[in-house]
């Protein structure tokens, strides 16, 4: 991140970013929905925007995207200005929106089809609809596709104008497990073609496996950026050892040895910051006769990172 | 402006429309059921035909020549019914709304008349009757004007005033001839309200206009797009209705330009209020309903079904003062009674309505912003 006074002094002569946004803010009235921030985002990496609902995320995208404007700071797009290269950057990129949708009565094939004239292109159809493994379903109509499949036609039309820089907005949001694995290999295509990917979710689980750069907003602030590991290095310093369907004694002695602990469904998550700690306790353990299912140790994840810095959950999925 | 694009979105909508089974019904098949409907009950609206039930006390040949003298008049059916039964009783037990009861001594009374020289002989004829019913209303007064002109015969005298009708019109006027037109009129505003509150409201609501946002569209072009795609629409229904209105009923209506020229003008004023309601109304359903609430006025008001001099004089002002009758009159006056100055005036009207409200609408549409 970038915080000085006078951050745009070599913009432009910066061609390894795909997108660079400075002191940006955004206010509606008295709210205030993008809180003076700034992040750039390298050409070809998938950069993942993550943040609870409301944190920020789609208005901050859709002032890059060119559908919003911004009420201060400045936002480039491969070099070009929001605010003034709107045609030029809508031609460049490509958009999936937050619950995207389509013509009901069109089929998949008519559908991407139907926007890529829209951008006076020539697209080999055929190829996009393959591309996110469509093609036994190229003439179907859209309102009888699944939420899954919608998604995946969504991806195929942002792609479209064959675009630099492709925006998803919570491409896997309201997805079943599977179809959410899907649309991740999709996007693993499109990593390997050397896309630059601007997804926004609120699944740390999404950002911790496709992205190489993490930004995680909260209250229209970006409150740390990194890749997953370096973020989850920086902002935790401990292991979690988890024992699976522990004995009922086990809380006793946890307590006795002053760890702290936490009781999740029948297992017990014990956080322990030095290596040795994790010896002491399975020695604890075998001296107290103390019985359990299994072992996992393992370092905290996204989730984690993002409850230790604002003591919220990022999602209602994470509580459970 | 990207013609490959505009012809785009015709064509992604033409698809869509073709295929949704209730918008192609409600759209080109509704207005031609309603043609065939209302054809089919005004079709012998010109032959008035009544039934007449005729109680003969006298029971003579005078009496059953006036009989059958009223059937041959050829407005009544009858039904004759026995002297021994009570006429009030009768006419409430079968539910009939009048009964014509031909008093004992009516031939006597005209001997006395006519042959004896008589001038104080005279009959009395009794109406029974239901005053609810306006049928009643109309059989007596057809039986008062046959009862004068025999009056007026036998008395040998020839009348004072005589009259001769003469029609202004050239051809003979029908009621399907009066409706199509207005049936035009009403299928191209529908479609074109409708199609626009849909476009603009439920689009967005869906959120495909976010996502056109996101290409290379301008406002301009989709709109454009819209209009095309609802004039043809347009056109497409009244050619439908005029092939049913002709070949059904060998309508008495002229195709002329004016046609083209009211139906386009009929588009661009209603998707210009539709253009103005979804600025207004953002949610798919309330302007939907705002919707219909301008368009049920226009259907009835507006003279589409029915002329405004069969309306209250303050309804058939308010009439004239929608935008809809506008058009009626226009394709009226241009396709039956061929007066293209009256056309032109309607022409003019309507067209600065549409010009005034489809500006406002341009610039109310925002569709690419949600701000």
């Amino acid at each position: 991140m970038n915080n000085s006074k006078y951050p745009f002094v070599d913009f432009g002569s910066m061609p390894e970013y795909a997108i660079e946004v400075e002191n940006l803010v955004k206010r509606y009235k008295s709210v205030t929905a993008v809180d003076n921030i700034s992040f750039k985002v390298k050409k070809g990496e998938l950069f993942a925007f993550l943040g609870p609902n409301g944190a920020g995320k789609t208005t901050t995208v859709e002032i890059i995207e060119t559908i919003r404007k911004p009420t201060s700071g400045l936002v480039r797009v491969l070099g070009l200005d929001v605010m003034k290269n709107k045609i030029e950057i809508v031609r460049k990129i490509g958009v999936l929106p937050q619950e995207f949708s389509s013509f009901d009565n069109i089929t998949v094939w008519e559908t991407v089809n139907y926007y890529s004239k829209l951008f006076g292109m020539k697209a080999d159809v055929d190829k996009l609809i393959e591309l996110v493994n469509l093609s036994d379903k190229r003439n179907e109509r859209y309102k009888n596709l699944s939420g899954g499949l919608k998604q995946r036609l969504g991806i195929a039309i942002s792609l479209v104008n064959d675009p630099e820089v492709v925006f998803l907005d919570e491409p896997t949001t309201g997805l079943d497990p599977r179809a959410r694995r899907e649309v991740w290999s999709v996007l693993h295509g499109l990593k390997k073609e050397g896309k630059t990917i601007f997804l926004t979710t609120h699944y740390m689980e999404e950002a911790e496996l496709l992205a190489d750069t993490v930004a995680i907003i909260s209250k229209g602030k970006i409150i740390a950026a990194g890749s997953p590991n370096e973020l989850i290095d920086k902002n935790t310093k401990y292991m979690i050892v988890t024992l699976k369907n522990p004995d009922k004694k086990i809380p006793e002695m946890l307590c006795k040895m002053g760890c702290e602990f936490e009781n999740s469904n029948r297992d017990v998550k014990i956080k322990v910051e030095r290596n040795e700690e994790i010896l002491t306790i399975l020695n604890k353990l075998k001296e107290e006769n103390i019985n359990y299912n299994g072992l996992d140790v393992r370092k905290p994840n996204l989730e984690e990172v993002f409850l230790n810095l604002t003591g919220e959950i990022l999602h209602e999925e994470a509580k459970a | 402006m990207n013609a490959r694009i505009i012809f785009a979105n015709i064509v992604i909508h033409v698809k869509g429309f073709i295929r949704a089974k209730e918008a192609v019904f409600f759209t080109l098949l509704f207005p031609i059921l309603l043609v065939l409907l209302f054809g089919a009950i005004f079709q012998n609206e010109d032959d008035v035909h009544f039934d007449l039930v005729v109680q003969d006390l006298d029971a003579t040949n005078t009496s059953a020549k006036l009989v059958k003298m009223l059937e041959l008049n050829g407005t009544f059916t009858i039904t004759k019914i026995n002297s021994s039964k009570d006429a009030v009783e009768y006419a409430k037990e079968n539910k009939v709304n009048l009964v014509l009861i031909i008093p004992k001594g009516y031939e006597e009374a005209f001997f006395k008349r006519m042959v004896l020289n008589d001038m104080n002989a005279s009959v009395n004829v009794t109406y029974v009757y239901d005053p609810s019913s306006s049928s009643a209303t109309t059989k007596m007064q057809i039986l008062n004007s046959v009862f004068m002109q025999m009056n007026q015969n036998l008395s040998g005298a020839p009348p004072i005033i005589s009259i001769t009708s003469k029609s202004v019109l050239v051809k003979k006027y029908k009621y399907i001839d009066f409706f199509v037109p207005g049936i035009i009129a009403m299928a191209s505003m529908s479609m074109s309200l409708f199609g626009t509150v849909s476009m603009n409201a439920e689009l967005r609501q869906k959120g495909i206009i976010r996502k056109l946002a996101t290409t290379p569209i301008t406002r301009a072009e989709w709109i454009l797009s819209n209009i095309s795609y609802q004039i043809l629409l347009s056109f497409i229904s009244t050619a439908l209705i005029l092939i049913v209105s002709f070949a059904v009923f060998d309508v008495s209506l002229t195709i002329n330009l004016w046609l083209g020229v009211f139906v386009i003008l009929n588009v661009f004023a209603f998707a210009g209020l539709g253009m103005l309601l979804t600025r207004f109304a953002k949610e798919a359903e309330s302007a939907s309903a705002a919707a219909n609430a301008i368009m049920f006025p226009m259907m009835f008001l507006a003279g589409t079904f029915f002329p405004l001099e069969t309306m209250p004089d303050f309804l058939a002002l308010i009439a004239k003062i929608l935008p809809l009758y506008y058009v009626n009159e226009g394709l009226r006056n241009s396709m039956f009674f061929l007066d293209y100055t009256a056309s032109a005036f309607d022409a003019a009207v309507i067209g600065t309505f549409a010009f005034v409200v489809f500006v406002l609408g341009l610039f109310a549409t925002d569709w690419k912003s949600d701000e």
